[in-house]
């Protein structure tokens, strides 16, 4: 279970640096723009394709170290008032129900990436393939996914040496 | 059972996680979900699911969210907070409370280049605080000061949470920028008077500290301010005077910040490093919150709760001033409990139809007050986030204590809101003057 964890933890901590390069490059990207329109008076074609498509990858591939991390904002003052046996009990069902939903979430949205492949759906100007970046979010969604998976295990485990 | 008691349902599901301790994200697509399974089909619904998390992820005008992030991070891994305090220490050192005085002046300057509530009370907290522990300062007022002026980074531009609500409510950004300044002004004002009086009734609170010459006055303005001055003037003001779209002023304020603080040696490669991954987690957050807002509105608009309610304010024989109290209070009261960002994405679904649509309101003027209502929540018990990150910088401090200086500050901001709600052109004026 530990070493599950560790690796987990080490391939987060991966998706989130490459989501730190992106956002570097979609920064950059803009920039370039701007220049090249003040410059050269041209403009990339695409920039804001480019840039939304480039946004998703980063906030898919932080989705996990996000959450690995607690970044989710949560309200923590009522439960702390109920009996540890209570609080497991209820953080346990909680888990488990958004586990289940990111996991038919991201089944789900790998079936919509699908769906586009097949019809070949394509951005209107850059003319890129939507199915990459869709799968860059399942793929995000997933990981969130096994590390609420994980937080699951940790609370399972709990419960039993009670 | 009816569409709107299904409705009514979901959003008493959707407490009943939020206290259980499910992340607000996670409880607003989880319960928006199961509505609209409810009331249309499972089918429908993860279709709706997929493809809102997709669109709001490659959501063009949600793109400048990680760069004005980005932009106040780099900020503050580049110790310009550090510099913006020592010049308005400089300044106002001198003076009862003086310290406390210039904290509110540093977190207006800081709000200047950070979007964030939070930043801006981390970052500022982190310097002031030992500064005015040198000083004697009584804890309740340094820690709660602090605390209090992480609002001025949500109302000064750039400004998540006016993007968060522009884009919510289908408002412009730079119009919500503008409208946001004279606020955050009148905001800081009022806390600096506050520290003022306090201090003046109970010197002890805040001792003055030592007197600078005029040499060493001008000296710090040197420091950081005039950086953070053109960094403003390039990103802001250039997306005022229409030099940038929103998303072009977020990657140029970034990267001014960026370019400014690696030439001046300011920002090293941990620095940097640091940032993206600051800016990655917090942008993360945001995101799923939109995400799951998004999906919370699509059941809130099939269960027709917020039609249901903007015609039942509207049979109400109240004045629209009263159903407008009324609103604040709900917010005032969910503030209590809720994060600003979420309980804003949360409820321009429901009340921004009866606030705009039905009772008249202008929707900058709506965004403003709003804005102003939940950053008092993020001061106030049982879940002041910023009091709560305040507590995290002075470990020493006792959670009450921040709490029990919290009050003042309170009182400043509903000074501010009555004002705000009676002089409506103190909101109007400058967004007036650019359309």
């Amino acid at each position: 279970m530990k070493k599950i964890g560790k690796a987990v933890a080490a391939l987060t901590r991966a998706m989130d640096e490459i989501a730190g390069y992106f956002l570097v490059a979609a920064v950059f990207l803009i920039v370039a723009n701007i220049v090249a329109g003040v410059v050269f008076n041209s403009y990339i074609l695409g920039t804001y394709e480019y840039v939304g498509f480039l946004t998703a990858a980063v906030i898919g591939l932080s989705l996990g170290y996000c959450a690995l991390q607690g970044g989710h904002i949560a309200v923590d003052f009522l439960v702390e008032k109920f009996p540890p046996r209570a609080r497991l009990v209820l953080e346990l069902i909680t888990g488990l129900a958004t586990l289940t939903f990111f996991a038919f979430s991201s089944w789900h949205i790998v079936l919509y990436g699908l769906d586009t492949f097949r019809t070949g759906e394509i951005a209107p100007t850059t003319t890129l393939p939507l199915y990459p970046f869709i799968f860059l979010v399942a793929l995000g969604l997933l990981v969130l996914g096994v590390v609420i998976l994980l937080r699951v295990g940790k609370l399972l485990r709990k419960a039993v040496e009670r | 059972m009816s569409e709107a008691a299904v409705g009514i349902l979901g959003i008493l599901l959707f407490f009943a996680l939020l206290f259980l301790r499910m992340p607000i994200a996670y409880a607003m697509a989880l319960v928006g979900f199961l509505g609209f399974s409810w009331l249309v089909s499972a089918t429908a619904a993860f279709r709706v699911v997929s493809m809102d998390i997709f669109s709001t992820f490659t959501n063009h005008s949600f793109s400048l969210i990680p760069m004005f992030v980005w932009m106040g991070f780099l900020a503050y891994h580049a110790g310009m907070g550090t510099r913006l305090y020592h010049f308005a220490y400089k300044l106002l050192g001198h003076l009862p409370g003086g310290l406390a005085i210039a904290t509110q002046g540093t977190c207006a300057l800081f709000g200047a280049i950070c979007g964030s509530n939070t930043a801006t009370a981390a970052t500022i907290g982190s310097i002031s605080l030992p500064e005015m522990n040198k000083y004697n300062y009584d804890p309740s007022l340094s820690t709660a000061s602090v605390a209090a002026g992480g609002a001025l980074g949500a109302l000064i531009p750039p400004s998540v949470i006016f993007i968060v609500y522009g884009v919510a409510a289908g408002q412009s950004i730079e119009v919500l920028f503008l409208a946001g300044i004279i606020p955050g002004i009148l905001v800081m004002s009022l806390y600096m008077i506050t520290i003022y009086l306090l201090t003046l009734r109970r010197p002890s609170l805040g001792p003055a500290g030592p007197r600078s010459g005029w040499g060493e006055r001008l000296q710090s303005l040197s420091g950081g301010v005039w950086e953070v001055l053109l960094i403003f003037a390039l990103s802001v003001g250039g997306l005022f005077i229409g030099w940038f779209t929103p998303t072009e002023a977020g990657a140029v304020g970034a990267t001014g910040v960026l370019l400014l603080t690696m030439a001046t040696g300011k920002l090293k490669l941990n620095g940097l490093k640091q940032s993206l991954k600051d800016t990655t987690r917090t942008t993360a957050m945001i995101m799923l919150l939109v995400a799951g807002s998004i999906i919370f509105s699509r059941f809130m608009a099939v269960s027709k709760l917020p039609f249901e309610l903007a015609s039942w304010a509207a049979s109400l024989e109240l004045p629209p001033f009263a159903i407008m109290a009324l609103i604040l209070l709900i917010y005032l009261v969910l503030g209590f409990f809720i994060d600003a960002l979420a309980l804003i994405l949360l409820t321009i679904p429901i009340f921004f139809p009866v606030a705009v649509d039905t009772l008249g309101y202008d929707p900058i003027w709506f965004g403003v007050i709003i804005v102003l209502v939940v950053a008092m929540g993020v001061i106030t018990p049982p879940v002041g986030m910023n009091v709560y990150i305040i507590k995290g910088v002075s470990k020493d401090v006792p959670l009450e204590k921040i709490f029990s200086g919290i009050w003042p500050f309170l009182l400043a901001l509903i000074v501010c809101l009555a004002l705000l709600l009676s002089f409506p052109e103190i909101t109007t004026f400058l967004p007036e003057l650019y359309r």
